[in-house]
Order: C-alpha cells, then sequence, then structure tokens
C-alpha cells in the first residue's frame, strides 16, 4: 500500500514536470552545427538531411585524381564582424572501413585547407569542403569518413544529432544509396555491380545517386528507364540462350 | 487506502489544468452577409472579353463597414496546388481576361471589419478563344495534312470557317494522310514550370503527329517530342486514352504514358507482348470504355491484349468457358472493333486460313474471361463485303457500313440490312463515324450525328445526319465542305472533355 502511495506522488511530480516547456537556448555561447542546404533550413523534415554523402570516382577520367563534397554548416548566435574559424576531427567507425587521412582524403588540418573550415565576417553559414583522394586502394574498398565539429576558441558544438557527418566515397562502381530498399523491391530489384554496369552500357546513364534521384519523381519518365533496362536484359538473354546475365553472387540477373 | 482516491483525483485535477479552455460564450446572432450580383458562370474570350461586376453586398449587423478582394484560380489542375491570384481589392471588378483557355474560378470575398466575418462567393469562369469551340477536320491535300475549323457561335450547325488553321498557327503542315483526331482535357503540358493538365488535341496520319493547346492550336509536342525515345519508324497508328493512361500505337507497337501521377506528356518505351519480346502488330481497331484498361487485338498472334499505363507489357486476355471463340490465338483477322457501349461491343473477323469466312462476334470485354459469340455472316450479307464500319455510342444497337458508295445499316439484334445513303457517283467515301455531344449545361450546341465523309476530286464533304429510329433522315442536317480528302472530324466545345466522344473508329 506504502508503494503505490508512492508511485502516486511520484506520477504526480511528473506530470507536474511535464507540463512545463523545456528550451535549449542558444544565446549563452557561439555554437556551429551541421545543417541542410541553405534553401531548406526553413524545412523541418529537413532538418536531418545530407548527413551522408557518397562519392564514386568510377565515373571520372583517370585524370581525376581527387574531388570535392561540400557539406553545409551554420553559426548559431549570431554574426561577427571578423571571421570564426571552426574545427573538424575524424570518428572512427567501428566495422568500417575508415578513411586515412592524406591517403584517402585531405587532412582537416591540412594548411591548403585551414583557411576553407571558417565563418566569414558578417555570415553564418558556410559551406565545408571535404577533399577526396583517389588512392589506388579505393578500386578495391570502399571508405567510410564520419567527422564531427570540435570545440574551439570560437564555437562551442550545437545540437547533437547535427555535430556530424559522414562521406562515404569509392572508385568501383557501387550501390548508390538512391538505389535503396523502395528502389529495390519495386523498380530495379537486387543490386549487384553486373547488373549496374549492364545498366550503364544499355542506357549511357551513369544509373548514379544524382541520375536515380532526378527520375524518381517523374513515374513516367522512372517507367521508361526501366522500360530500357528490362527491354535489353531481356534480348540479352535471348541472344546468349542457356547463358542468361548472372549477376557476382551467381544469381541470374532480374527486374521487377 | 482511502488517499488512493484522493491522489487520484489530484492526478486528474493536475491533468485537467494542462488545458487551455477554449469554451465558445459568446450567444449573439450569427453575422449573414448577403451578396447579389455574381452569375454561377461566365464564358469569356481571352484577350478579348473583360470580367465586369458590380456585386452588391449586405450584412444584417447594422453599421457593417466592408473590404474587398477578387481572387481567381484554375480547375483540373493535376500535379501542382492551384493557387488564387488576387486580381483586384474594390467592390467592382473590370478586369480583362489573360488567362489561357480552360476552366478557372473567379473568387469575391466580403469582409466586415468591424466583424472580422468574411463572405466568400465563387463563380465558374470558362475562358475560351475563337478556337475553342467548332467542328475541326483533319484533312490531306497533296500529301499534307492541316486542319480546317468550322465556328459554331450560336448551335452546332456552322456558321463560318477558319482553313488551315494548323499551319496558320505552326508555320507547317503535317507529313501523310490524315486519319484520327482525339480530344483530352488532362495531357500534360509544361506551364510555368509544371506539367499540368491541358485540353488538346491530337492530330495523327499515317507518317505523323502533333498534339495542340486547343486555346490556340499551337504545337505542343511534335512526333519526335512526343516520345522520351521517338521511335525509329514513323508510322503512328491510333492515340487513346484508357483508365489511367494516354497510349499510342505507332507501326502496331504500344507505347503508354501513366496519367494518374505527374508526367511531362511523353510515351514510353515500346511495350514487350510477352517475357521473350517477341514480335507483334496491334491492329487500329480495339476498344476502349476509358475507365479501364483498353483491349487491343495483335494481328500476328491473333490474339487480345489489354495494357495497363505503367506497365512494360501487355497483359494476356483469357476466355470465359462460355466464349465460342478463344480470346488468345484464334487464327483470325480483325477487320473492325468499335464502341458499343461500357459492357459490350461487336467486332468483324475474317478467318486467316479460310478468307471466305467472316464473322460478326458480340464481345464482352474482360482479362480474366472475355466472351465471345459468334454470328457467321452469308457472302450474300451486305456486311459481308462491308469496307468501313461503325458502332453507335450507346443509341441503338446497330452496326452502319459501307458497300461501295454506299452507307447501309445493320440492325445487331434481327441481322435486318437497310440501304441508308448513297453518295452521288462522283464521290468516294472516306469515312463514317457517330458522333454525339449530350451535355446538359451546353444544351444549345447538343447534336446526334452520322458523319459521312466523302471526297469530291480535290474537296471533301462530310454529311451530318440526323437518325430517327436509327435510320438516317434523308437530308443531312448540314454538310461541311472544304478542300482535300477528310480523315476526322470532331466537335470541340469548352465542355468537351475526354471522355466525350469513344477512341475507337
Amino acid at each position: 500500500m506504502k508503494n503505490l502511495k508512492y508511485i502516486l506522488m511520484a506520477t504526480v511530480l511528473l506530470l507536474l514536470y511535464s507540463c512545463k516547456e523545456e528550451y535549449y537556448l542558444y544565446n549563452d555561447i557561439k555554437r556551429i552545427q551541421f545543417g541542410p542546404d541553405i534553401t531548406r533550413i526553413y524545412t523541418p523534415s529537413y532538418n536531418l538531411a545530407d548527413t551522408l554523402k557518397s562519392y564514386i570516382f568510377f565515373y571520372e577520367s583517370a585524370a581525376k585524381q581527387q574531388d570535392t563534397l561540400f557539406f553545409d554548416i551554420y553559426a548559431i548566435g549570431g554574426v561577427s564582424n571578423t571571421d570564426r574559424s571552426f574545427k573538424l576531427e575524424q570518428v572512427a567507425v567501428p566495422g568500417a572501413e575508415n578513411a586515412v587521412a592524406g591517403k584517402h582524403y585531405k587532412a582537416f588540418n591540412d594548411a591548403s585547407l585551414t583557411s576553407k573550415y571558417v565563418i566569414k565576417s558578417g555570415a553564418v553559414h558556410a559551406k565545408v569542403p571535404v577533399v577526396m583522394l583517389r588512392d589506388a586502394t579505393l578500386k578495391t574498398t570502399t571508405v567510410t569518413l564520419k567527422f564531427q565539429i570540435a570545440q574551439n576558441e570560437n564555437f562551442s558544438t550545437g545540437e547533437p544529432a547535427n555535430v556530424w557527418r559522414k562521406a562515404i566515397f569509392t572508385d568501383r562502381l557501387s550501390q548508390p544509396p538512391a538505389w535503396d530498399n523502395s528502389a529495390t523491391l519495386y523498380y530495379f530489384g537486387k543490386y549487384s555491380v553486373v547488373k549496374h554496369n549492364f545498366f550503364i552500357e544499355k542506357t549511357g546513364q551513369k544509373w548514379d545517386n544524382d541520375f536515380i534521384l532526378a527520375i524518381r519523381p517523374d513515374y513516367a519518365l522512372l517507367t521508361y528507364w526501366r522500360g530500357m533496362v528490362k527491354v535489353a536484359l531481356v534480348n540479352y538473354n535471348l541472344q546468349n540462350p542457356g547463358n542468361p546475365l548472372t549477376d557476382e553472387f551467381g544469381e541470374i540477373v532480374v527486374i521487377p | 487506502m482511502k488517499n488512493k482516491y484522493l491522489y487520484i483525483i489530484l492526478i486528474a485535477g493536475v491533468l485537467s489544468s494542462c488545458f487551455k479552455d477554449k469554451g465558445n460564450y459568446v450567444y449573439t446572432e450569427h453575422e449573414e452577409i448577403t451578396v447579389t450580383g455574381i452569375a454561377a458562370s461566365y464564358d469569356k474570350i481571352s484577350l478579348v472579353d473583360r470580367i465586369t461586376i458590380d456585386p452588391v453586398v449586405t450584412s444584417n449587423k447594422p453599421g457593417a463597414e466592408f473590404k474587398y478582394w477578387w481572387g481567381l484560380y484554375e480547375t483540373s489542375v493535376q500535379g501542382a496546388v492551384p493557387k488564387v491570384d488576387t486580381l483586384l481589392r474594390t467592390k467592382a471588378i473590370d478586369y480583362l481576361v489573360v488567362q489561357p483557355a480552360k476552366g478557372w474560378v473567379l473568387v469575391f470575398g466580403a469582409k466586415n471589419i468591424k466583424t472580422g466575418y468574411t463572405k466568400i462567393v465563387t463563380s465558374n469562369i470558362n475562358v475560351i478563344t475563337q478556337f475553342t469551340r467548332g467542328w475541326y477536320v483533319a484533312k490531306t491535300e497533296a500529301g499534307k495534312t492541316d486542319l480546317d475549323l468550322y465556328l459554331t457561335p450560336t448551335s452546332a450547325i456552322p456558321a463560318s470557317k477558319m482553313e488551315n488553321v494548323f499551319s496558320m498557327v505552326n508555320g507547317k503542315k503535317l507529313d501523310g494522310k490524315a486519319h484520327t483526331l482525339r480530344f483530352y482535357h488532362d495531357y500534360k503540358a509544361l506551364t510555368g514550370t509544371s506539367f499540368l493538365n491541358t485540353r488538346a488535341l491530337f492530330v495523327v496520319t499515317d507518317q505523323d503527329a502533333s498534339v495542340v493547346n486547343i486555346g490556340t492550336i499551337k504545337e505542343i509536342r511534335d512526333f519526335n517530342a512526343l516520345f522520351y525515345n521517338a521511335p525509329a519508324v514513323k508510322k503512328p497508328d491510333i492515340v487513346t486514352n484508357g483508365s489511367a493512361a494516354f497510349y499510342f500505337i505507332n507501326n502496331g507497337k504500344l507505347h503508354s504514358i501513366y496519367n494518374m501521377s505527374a508526367n511531362s506528356g511523353q510515351f514510353g518505351v515500346q511495350q514487350m507482348v510477352n517475357e521473350y519480346n517477341a514480335d507483334y502488330k496491334l491492329s487500329k481497331f480495339f476498344y476502349s470504355a476509358g475507365f479501364y484498361d483498353p483491349y487491343f487485338f495483335d494481328e500476328l498472334s491473333s490474339s487480345f491484349y489489354s495494357a495497363g499505363g505503367a506497365s512494360l507489357q501487355l497483359t494476356s486476355v483469357n476466355s470465359s468457358a462460355t466464349s465460342k471463340m478463344p480470346a488468345k490465338n484464334n487464327n483470325k483477322r480483325l477487320l473492325y472493333m468499335g464502341f458499343k457501349t461500357t459492357s459490350q461491343t461487336f467486332a468483324v473477323f475474317q478467318d486467316k486460313t479460310n478468307q471466305n469466312l467472316k464473322i460478326l462476334s458480340t464481345i464482352t470485354p474482360s482479362v480474366s474471361a472475355m466472351v465471345i459469340l459468334n454470328d457467321t455472316l452469308a457472302a450474300s450479307e451486305k456486311l459481308y463485303s462491308a469496307t468501313m464500319h461503325t458502332l453507335f455510342n450507346g443509341d441503338e444497337n446497330m452496326m452502319y457500313f459501307v458497300v461501295g458508295n454506299q452507307v447501309w445499316s445493320r440492325n445487331l439484334s434481327n441481322r435486318f440490312e437497310q440501304l441508308q445513303y448513297t453518295v452521288p457517283v462522283d464521290e468516294t467515301i472516306s469515312f463514317i463515324c457517330h458522333r454525339k455531344y449530350t451535355v446538359a449545361s451546353d444544351l444549345a450546341f447538343n447534336y446526334n450525328y452520322v458523319a459521312v465523309a466523302s471526297k469530291k476530286g480535290d474537296s471533301y464533304n462530310i454529311r451530318m445526319f440526323t437518325k430517327t429510329s436509327g435510320n438516317l433522315n434523308p437530308i443531312p442536317a448540314f454538310t461541311i465542305t472544304g478542300k482535300g480528302e477528310a480523315g476526322d472530324v470532331m466537335y470541340i466545345s469548352p465542355s468537351v472533355y475526354g471522355s466525350t466522344y469513344p477512341n475507337t473508329l
């Protein structure tokens, strides 16, 4: 009985506490955090957009030995009359092939980049460049570069969910993020490098993330491209009787 | 133990304190604002007519002071959210209509600034142009196709003519011989930055095709642009719609646009007939009732197929156990099939092996259980020798057909055949079709005609006959005459929609 009394009292206190709305105010110290593209900052559904970006060197010419991904970062707490640097640091991802500074990407403290990691005077937004290097090992591996904001003399870190970003890149053909579960189930079937190569060969399109994202909103256009590869696959199998297109897992390539 | 109830009451009290009392305790009489002087609808010619209205606004509240606004938004929008454009903030409106030809809604708002109460009144605005009402004829001269427009200002009977309106607007003619006109209100065309429903007319020849905005006759897409990847052979057969898609058969191969989602008005990849991508050639005769997928006939396999708009492969059609002829591999040539009702139609077949065997079939369409009931035609029956056919859309159970320069009828219930009309000996019949227009809101223009088109030298005649109990009245209601050979005729008005006319021949 005593227990019931205490439980009820605790419930009352909890309810009283829950009536109070709590706000995390950012007017104490200057903070900095990542965010979506500047055109999306007032669209709540995009608050966690762009946490992950991927890149494939495979489509580029051999002359291209490095390329850059850009992330959006925002200072909180107003503008300043002076440029304010911010600091980034790599975070190891357990179980992943972590990118190596100087080998797979330019280190965040590389002299050529330090001037880029700055919120300019009078501004609250900057594009954060991450320079990927086309190391030979990327031909056989896909590396992950997770990085986060480190506190420095100008900024403390912002909302925990927005203090990190991740880049995944490789130099081999690999599954674009837009070829997701839904695309697998309804449009293109299970991903394989053989299938991806076949799509590229038969259509002249990259079938990379940008291409798939571009065709998905237009169902008629998506159906057109799906039809192109499906008809090409049927014709290939007809021209190779008893030897249908088979992927690297030993499975017959199928498009739903 | 008794304390338990005390705590429960306390919790309930705490919970209820979290809610604000939003009760309405105003018991005064509701305000009634009355607006008069705005009609339910107006027809306005774009860039010519003005909307001129000075409504009377009153309130049952004494001392009401109003502020006003007028707005306009478009109807039949798909793929975008319609936006109300504010036109004016005065009581009276005198506004030149500049919107493109289609349906719009005029909105008038009157707000009593003392009470904050607002009354909204709407009115339909049919924006029209000189091109949005009249008979269109697709005609061919010297191997080139154009459109003649017969204007109908007061009724369906033409009062004047505009020749070659397609080339007048677009500076070119279409290659080839005209054979099909089709109108759809929901074809997607680029408007600003979005692809929106557009009232559009397809003009189809045996070598070319074009889709034009009916408000301007400006070409939206030519043959090549109608496809994501234009077919190598330009040989258009038909354009039609179904429950959820547009279909285009070119050189016997089917292309489609799934129209229930955003699209750019371009037809997709050629659909396969089966999982082996076998060859096929769809007939120009088909059945489409508009609210389900159409039925096509493959001339190579002598099989019926249906097709979804988003599909990559035709849908095989199975026969019912009661069918007298299989829907698949029936070894027949399809000489004619059209539209009769939404549940039944008729077709004329010829056996591929015994070409003397011709059959008039009654067909109940169904993908899973098509029923085909056959009536063998005797060589002595006129229908046996027919070269052109048409069915009455929902009217009498009759088929009209052409033998030489004669138009005959056949009662489909009792096989009775009757000569209906003979064109003069110096004329050759180009086509026959049944056209009717029964729109309650456009009563003055309603009609029900059998069109008999013929060629005489370098000109065409299209005689429009009314009918009584399925028989043509002896004298046509009117005759359209023009240069060239007519391939198709269609009446267009602001009230014509994609479902107004059957798609079939």
